[in-house]
């Protein structure tokens, strides 16, 4: 576990010494920022629109800096032929694998930081400091893009970047309009049609569990209960998708 | 017992669905503890291959390999081996200090003890003057360099070289030689691969050949050059190379 976490620091002091981080976090300050340049909005409706941008924005930067962090985390050790030097140290591929979620866990952490300050601090600004449910919305983000993260290191262990790009990018899509598809599988009358629908369901990460910001934008109150009930399948989902990655960079051959 | 022993290994390589390609193909060879052994063959003969598969970085079709009497993923082997891949690149953004700390911590060396070394074997490859810069700033020479010293982070018994001397002028070529010389007089093993037969003559204890992925001859530059009637190490190599393919051609 120590070498695991020597790896993630490592991978978390080169991505920092990189441009590509530092540009997709600017345009998303900017969105956030730029969500308060209705100003013909009502102060409430304003406030609306900040929270709803935001939650939005951090998200959906928030996905884009997993997908493409956790990508170059992996795909650059092999095309760089780094891992050569690392496979021929003493660690476990399973040490560089975890290291490497852990890197990117730690790149994911720290923007998504300087987001929710950024926003925490519009929220300040505009007298209506964040709530309980605003932190919880928040939370369902942050867990959201590390499975994310995972997701992509996972595919890479096994597949070419192009397939893992568009692959990461769909499951993104697919897997926030989870509920919408299975509205269309229950209408369906082929059984096989059917079944197969309901097996890609339930494989096909939900992640339209982890959004509750319509409901917090609105005022809706959301039940700590809810937030645990995913954490549970936050975890369940996260696991099975690091002990894939960690067997197939054992079959890896570089 | 052999410090390295290499037992039939074969490795094929699948492209799509049929194509086959022979990496390496029966090879059997040991090292002895103290001796430069050194690998010679052309373009695509398997060197890589099989320095590869000796670090568990490819997994072998079949056959053997016993390196310190432990095979090639154990752990604890790996403390005692340094390794020193073809062409090496590291991470751009690291300077050589960080690059060199960075693989020690992989060897749980204590901090002090890892900060001299990492100082002394600056000096020793001659980057004690560029240490602030970034890897992505190193010429080709400087990056052979820095990663001849982080093979050498963990003090290791063996050391194993994929083409040391590829991408150095002259002068880094010698240098290197005496730096082989200098650690086998340290008492380390040193496995490495060529195509330079000037710089393998004068360094290397045993020489093996391999062509195309099969292992032609193996022994002393004496022995073989006896044994195949040549008049020197590059007359022996064409020698072997173009026996091999006439056999192959009837
Ligand atoms: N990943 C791979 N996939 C398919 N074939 C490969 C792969 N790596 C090597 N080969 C093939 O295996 C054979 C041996 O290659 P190898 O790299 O071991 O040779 P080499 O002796 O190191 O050559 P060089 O002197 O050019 O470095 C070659 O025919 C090569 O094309
Ligand atoms: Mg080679």
């Amino acid at each position: 576990m120590k070498k695991a976490w020597i790896i993630g620091l490592n991978t978390f002091k080169e991505s920092l010494r990189r441009k590509t981080l530092y540009i997709l976090l600017v345009i998303a300050l900017i969105v956030i920022g730029a969500s308060k340049a209705f100003s013909f909005l009502t102060a409430e409706e304003e406030l609306k629109m900040i929270k709803d941008v935001s939650f939005s924005g951090i998200e959906f930067f928030g996905a884009l800096i997993a997908i493409f962090m956790s990508l170059y985390a992996i795909s650059n050790e092999i095309e760089k032929r780094t891992i050569y030097t690392l496979f021929s140290k003493p660690i476990t591929r399973q040490n560089f694998f975890i290291g490497k979620f852990i890197g990117v866990v730690l790149i994911l952490t720290l923007n998504f930081i300087l987001m929710c300050l950024f926003f925490i601090g519009l929220l300040i600004f505009k007298k209506s400091p964040p709530d309980i449910q605003v932190s919880k919305a928040l939370f369902l983000i942050f867990i959201e893009l590390i499975l994310i993260g995972a997701i992509t290191l996972t595919v890479a262990t096994f597949a070419s970047d192009a397939f893992n790009i568009i692959f990461s990018f769909f499951l993104y899509i697919v897997g926030h309009l989870t509920s919408y598809g299975n509205q269309l599988i229950d209408r369906t009358e082929n059984l096989i049609l059917k079944g197969l629908g309901k097996i890609l369901y339930s494989v096909v990460p939900n992640y339209e569990n982890f959004n509750i910001r319509d409901k917090v934008v609105v005022g809706i109150e959301v039940s700590r209960n809810y937030i645990f009930k995913i954490g549970i399948y936050w975890l369940l989902y996260l696991v099975i998708v690091i002990l894939i990655g960690s067997y197939f960079i054992q079959k890896r051959e570089v | 017992m052999s410090i390295i022993e290499i037992k039939e290994l074969t490795k094929y390589y699948y492209i799509g669905r049929n194509k086959k390609i022979v990496g390496l193909e029966n090879v059997s060879f040991s090292v002895e503890e103290g001796e430069i052994y050194g690998i010679l063959g052309p373009n695509g003969s398997g060197k890589t291959t099989c320095l590869k598969l000796m670090l568990g970085i490819l997994y072998p079709t079949s056959g053997e390999i016993n390196i310190l009497g432990k095979n090639q993923f154990d752990i604890e082997m790996k403390k005692n081996v340094g390794f020193l891949p073809e062409n090496p690149y590291y991470y751009d953004y690291l300077t050589g200090p960080e690059l060199l700390k960075f693989y020690g911590k992989l060897y749980d060396i204590q901090e002090k003890i890892l900060n001299e070394r990492i100082e002394k074997l600056l000096y020793l490859v001659k980057l004690h003057e560029a240490k602030k810069l970034a890897l992505k700033h190193y010429s080709k020479g400087m990056l052979e360099r820095i990663g001849v010293a982080a093979s050498l982070i963990n003090d290791p018994k063996i050391l194993i070289l994929d083409e040391p001397t590829t991408g150095l002028d002259p002068i880094g070529c010698i240098e290197t030689r005496d730096l082989l010389l200098q650690l086998k007089n340290q008492g380390k093993t040193i496995l490495l691969s060529s195509h330079f037969l000037s710089e393998v003559e004068r360094v290397c204890d045993r020489i093996a050949i391999f062509h195309r992925g099969y292992l032609l001859a193996t022994g002393t530059l004496r022995e073989l050059i006896e044994k195949y009637n040549a008049q020197g190490l590059e007359d022996l190599f064409v020698k072997t190379i173009n026996d091999f393919d006439k056999k192959g051609d009837r």
